[in-house]
């Protein structure tokens, strides 16, 4: 007859609480469902903000074709989104797309640390945006709930500088989605961070093409 | 009353507390340590106690409680709530529950809310009382919203089995029961809590005795004593603790004596095993996924597995930014450190799950609070920033 606390914990077999290993089939399993709720998170973007990521992708090119530049900003992964949006536009990997200037905010981490120690982290962006930003520019936010004090404090003061402003958000578009300060925010809309995320990826990679296809056109 | 007055003897906590202080100063001095000594109360239980009898006051400033993640509804996290949401609102569904997880926030909305909207949502202070509706109720399906740790799985597993034995085709069970051992050692895992001891369940070591924790101190190195609720156990127990560090040694030892057999339960122990397993992954309200601490019904009674008829959502759904419960779990914060703590969250607009349970370490706070101490810590940390 099996030992009943062997069943319940598999740790018990080993000195340190360690568990037994998973078989593969089940890791598998753990991958499918996972990328399951990831397309259906795709799908349910694309429904429900397939227009505003063409309305945003219309905004961008416009600032480029002006001579603009696009910032970029996040928090934790949605800055690595931030850094990752910025090297598609600076170093394009797809031959006869040419570069366009971007620049990723959280990258200064002397700036970050400098203004997060001496004024606080709720103004570390906003204090990147008064050096760097220029009428006629576009700030980018990412924030999967929408609601970055950092992120919003900036949209302010970048509204107020003449930039424009986009931003993508998950969950129920937080502040960010009804914030007179951004222009156009895109929505994943679901509660998973890891979801939105994996949404967003897809959203800019998919911005930065329509941003070089409405370039190729005339203006 | 028996079995309760001898436990909340004035007199004699007076005599454990100043042992307490004395055991305490002693260690302090001859291990030169400027740090305070964290205990952790694992059971939700425990909190309560030493916040409704004032245990707190009465501990040396050199000791800290550090409220763990004992409580089953604190620790279910919202895609659970939202599952349970979408079978309840299935028609011909009577969703059985227990009381405090009636108002734990889904992303959407809680239990009740959705009681309020028509849903039938009833109470039950047991799941024998589920299968009595399902037995009174053919025509319609009667889910039994699982929810506990090894204390309650017991009773969910002798339930399932009767229904199987009476051949009850309505009953069904969505299980969300968890075990707390390995949920110990995510916690002794965590780089950033250094816990110097713990006081360890009692109602759970009743069921599982005191064997599966002996791996907490040959690989940890730390004192284990399982404790009862009364004040003077929890005294007992920190005295307990203290003798252990003390002596330099390190043992799983049994406070709860008179309800805890260092073998647990057998009987109920076959129960639980003969009619669940465990799951490669659960996740947990703000601890994250754990690997093996969750338990589904075996193939034997998939019949009245609620999650194979039902074609839940199983979404893994992150908590609201501004509630910060699992920090509260995991011991690194106080709940009167949460930022919504005690204004936007409260027991009766509630939005971590921490501030819903009777069993909850912001209920506590919040129900019997205490001022000085909030106040006392909050010196500190400013100190030291």
């Amino acid at each position: 007859m099996t030992d009943p606390l062997a069943a319940l914990y598999p740790s018990l077999g080993s000195s340190n609480g360690a568990t037994g290993g998973v078989d593969d089939a089940t890791l598998v399993t753990s991958i499918r469902t996972k990328a399951e709720e990831s397309r259906r998170a795709q799908e349910a973007f694309v429904a429900s903000a397939g227009l505003d990521l063409v309305r945003m992708a219309r905004r961008l090119a416009a600032v480029f074709r002006r001579g603009g530049r696009l910032l970029t900003m996040g928090n934790g992964g949605s800055s690595c989104d931030a850094a990752h949006l910025a090297v598609e536009f600076n170093h394009p990997v797809t031959v006869g797309r040419h570069a366009l200037p971007a620049v990723h905010l959280g990258g200064d981490v002397a700036m970050l640390t400098a203004v997060g120690n001496d004024v606080g982290f709720a103004d570390v962006f906003t204090r990147l945006v008064i050096a760097q930003g220029r009428d006629g520019d576009a700030l980018f936010g990412f924030s999967t709930s929408g609601n970055s004090a950092n992120l919003l404090a900036a949209y302010a003061r970048a509204k107020t500088d003449g930039l424009v402003t986009l931003g993508m958000a998950g969950g129920d578009g937080g502040r960010m989605a009804h914030s007179p300060d951004v222009d156009v925010c895109v929505v994943v809309p679901t509660p998973s961070i890891h979801r939105v995320q994996e949404s967003h990826v897809l959203a800019y990679h998919v911005l930065w093409d329509l941003v070089h296809t409405l370039l190729a056109e005339a203006p | 009353m028996k079995y309760v007055d001898e436990f909340r003897d004035p007199a004699v906590g007076r005599k454990l507390t100043e042992q307490i202080a004395r055991l305490t100063d002693d260690y302090m001095k001859r291990e030169k340590r400027t740090r305070p000594l964290k205990l952790m109360e694992v059971c939700g239980g425990h909190t309560h106690a030493i916040f409704k009898f004032g245990l707190d006051e009465v501990l040396p400033d050199a000791i800290e409680l550090v409220h763990g993640p004992g409580c089953p509804v604190c620790v279910l996290p919202v895609g659970r709530v939202d599952d349970a949401l979408h079978i309840a609102t299935q028609p011909d569904v009577i969703f059985t529950t227990f009381g405090d997880a009636l108002r734990v926030p889904g992303s959407k909305m809680s239990l009740l809310q959705a009681k309020a909207q028509g849903a039938d949502i009833r109470t039950v202070y047991s799941p024998v009382d589920a299968l009595a509706i399902a037995r009174e109720n053919p025509e319609r399906e009667v889910v039994f919203f699982g929810l506990g740790f090894e204390t309650t799985v017991p009773s969910t597993a002798l339930t399932v089995k009767q229904a199987q034995a009476e051949g009850i085709d309505n009953f069904f069970l969505f299980s969300n029961h968890i075990t707390i051992v390995p949920t110990i050692k995510a916690i002794l895992d965590s780089p950033d809590l250094q816990l110097d001891g713990f006081l360890g369940p009692g109602h759970v070591t009743m069921v599982i005795g005191m064997r599966p924790y002996q791996f907490i101190c040959d690989t940890y190195q730390k004192p284990f004593v399982v404790s009862g609720f009364e004040p003077l156990d929890v005294l007992q127990s920190i005295v307990m603790i203290l003798r252990q560090l003390d002596e330099g040694r390190c043992a799983v030892e049994n406070q709860y004596r008179r309800l805890v057999n260092d073998d647990g339960n057998p009987v109920a122990l076959r129960a639980v095993t003969d009619v669940f397993q465990l799951r490669k992954f659960f996740e947990w309200r703000g601890l994250g996924s754990i690997d093996h601490s969750g338990l589904e019904l075996k193939d034997d009674y998939a019949a009245f597995d609620a999650e194979k008829k039902y074609a839940i959502p199983a979404l893994s759904i992150a908590d609201p930014k501004a509630c910060q419960c699992g920090e509260v779990l995991k011991g690194k914060l106080k709940p009167w450190e949460c930022k919504v703590f005690g204004t936007a969250c409260t027991p009766e607009t509630p939005i971590g799950s921490c501030m819903v349970s009777s069993e909850g370490a912001c209920a506590a706070y919040y129900n019997h609070g205490r001022l000085t101490t909030l106040r006392r810590p909050t010196a500190t940390r400013e100190a030291t920033t």
